[in-house]
């Protein structure tokens, strides 16, 4: 449970049963929530499987890009068990923020970590050539493993080939394709949710000669 | 451990970019750059500090490599916050953080809007669409409530929508199974998700009227308004623009009459409706509510032969099925 005021609960609290869809994917949003209890699911349909991108609880925020613009929602959100939310939207979020600088700090961390993972995603598509939005796509998910053992340069993502397609902003078949070589290659392992990259530095290199030739152009 | 002033010589460096980032500075006086690769130009970049300005927040609070240099370039002084401490501080002062919060905001929005262009087109499936086949992925996968909260927020943002004529439609089968089936069971739904009727756009719009109408006598089911939804069903009848829903409507009628305990009407509309249409897609329903009205009237012997034959026509999988053998079970009993 946070610990949130019961004014502010009786005017922005909002409930919900297990498995209530909080807000859906492609619906317009313009409204954030800040969970007071209970865990929020985040998912994304892809093709026909249903993914959890995330498992939220008490104290996080989601649907913070709608205080920015009325964009549709990149995700769902849906209800693991009970639970209770304050929902807030543009207009009476400075009000929240002023009367609570926990909530306000929260946010601005919650944005310097967006800022941060979409520079990184930016960096993914202004590179060229295929093999190299995906190679740097795994250097990211790299990025957000824990550090792998000094002597071994192998590293394990928790990502399907939709997932790399998805970040590197590509066509899964096309996506498939190079990820297939690389494995052909023996340079990677395709498991079923995962990939083990047998040598990251490899890749590391092979994205810097990209970046540096396209800095030089 | 409290705030440490710091005093530094021209061309130091306060931190370098990649460094791990893990306080936060502002500055006292003097004049510093943050020097930096603007990702979109590879331009190098210098931005000047003015007094009293906070630096190296973002990385600090993301938690992440520092972004920028941070270079001094006259007799500087410098006060270095860890990040509980700048917690402490701006936690007292919350017009400080909206003033970041509105600094930020810029920034992602700008950035998100930028990665967004580059997006692979086909990744970028109109909205509409998006929420109709994530309505159909949850009816597919029969999570009944979910798809309901998804095609219900689809009438209310496209109620004329390309697609509005087929969630309507969904609307009431989901519906239907949940009532019939509950959560997560019943049949293998199988949907094309291309929209009917898109070559002819006037007959849809039309259609999507009626279906609305439909769906509203729905609803009044629901809600147990029996009466008003079949003034509903019969205004779709007598408007007779679309059979098919001509048809619905005279089977929902058919059922209204039933829970209005209106037995004799009810049998008689459903006996008119099977001879007109012997091969009605809802045969065995409307033969269920005829055995049970002549149930309620008292004539269990109809009753039961009617049942054994809604079991005859009626595959075992199907909630009819189950229904109708549990009141033969029952009537036999007696």
């Amino acid at each position: 449970m946070m610990n949130i005021s019961d004014s502010l609960l009786k005017r922005f609290g909002k409930t919900y049963k297990d498995q209530d869809i909080i807000f859906c994917e492609y619906e317009p949003g313009d409204t954030c929530y800040l969970i007071n209890s209970g865990k929020v699911q985040i998912v994304k349909i892809m093709g026909d499987i249903e993914k959890t991108i995330d498992v939220l609880e008490p104290g996080e925020i989601f649907g913070e890009m709608a205080i920015l613009e009325e964009a549709p929602r990149s995700a769902s959100a849906i209800a693991l068990g009970k639970v209770e939310a304050l929902e807030f939207n543009r207009e009476n979020f400075q009000i929240l923020m002023q009367g609570n600088p926990q909530i306000a700090l929260k946010l601005l961390k919650l944005f310097t970590k967006r800022i941060y993972d979409q520079k990184r995603r930016f960096m993914i598509l202004t590179l060229e050539e295929i093999d190299a939005k995906i190679a740097d796509v795994f250097l990211m998910l790299g990025e957000k493993e824990p550090p792998h053992p000094a002597d071994s340069d192998e590293v394990e993502i928790n990502a399907t080939i939709d997932d790399i397609a998805h970040w590197a902003g590509l066509p899964p078949a096309e996506c498939r394709k190079v990820i297939e070589h690389f494995q052909r290659q023996q340079r990677i392992d395709i498991k079923q949710n995962k990939i083990i990259i047998h040598n990251m530095n490899d890749f590391t290199r092979y994205v810097n000669s990209k970046r540096k030739q396209l800095d030089n152009n | 451990m409290s705030p440490k002033s710091i005093t530094y010589k021209p061309n130091s460096i306060i931190y370098f970019k990649g460094d791990i980032a893990d306080r936060i500075f502002i500055l006292n006086n003097g004049k510093v750059s943050l020097n930096y690769i603007n990702i979109e130009t590879g331009q190098e970049l210098h931005e000047f500090i003015k007094t009293g300005e906070f630096f190296g927040v973002k990385s600090a609070l993301g938690r992440y490599p520092r972004e920028e240099t941070a270079l001094v370039l006259l007799d500087s002084n410098v006060i270095a916050f860890t990040i509980d401490e700048f917690e402490q501080l701006v936690s007292k002062n919350t017009r400080v953080i909206i003033k970041m919060l509105k600094v930020f905001s810029n920034q992602l929005r700008r950035i998100h809007k930028q990665v967004q262009n580059l997006l692979y087109k086909d990744d970028q499936i109109n909205s509409e669409t998006g929420l109709y086949r994530i309505g159909l992925y949850y009816f597919k996968s029969k999570k009944y409530s979910q798809a309901l909260y998804v095609f219900h927020r689809y009438l209310v943002y496209y109620p004329s929508g390309k697609y509005s004529e087929d969630v309507t439609t969904h609307i009431h089968t989901a519906e239907d199974y949940l009532q019939k089936y509950g959560q997560g069971k019943g049949p293998v739904v199988t949907i094309n998700d291309t929209p009917q009727e898109v070559d002819k756009p006037q007959k849809s719009r039309e259609l999507s009227g009626i279906g609305k109408e439909y769906y509203n006598g729905i609803n009044l089911m629901g809600e147990e308004k029996y009466e008003e939804a079949s003034e509903v069903f019969k205004k779709i009848i007598q408007s007779n623009v679309d059979e098919e829903y001509s048809l619905k409507s005279r089977f929902e009628i058919g059922k209204c009459l039933y829970y209005m305990n209106n037995y004799d009407h009810c049998i008689k509309m459903f006996t008119v409706l099977l001879q007109k249409y012997p091969k009605h897609p809802d045969l065995s329903e409307a033969l269920f509510f005829i055995a049970q009205s002549h149930q309620k009237k008292g004539n269990n012997d109809r009753a039961v032969s009617i049942y054994r034959k809604v079991l005859s026509l009626t595959p075992e999988t199907d909630s009819i099925y189950r229904r109708a053998m549990k009141e033969l079970r029952e009537l036999e009993r007696k």
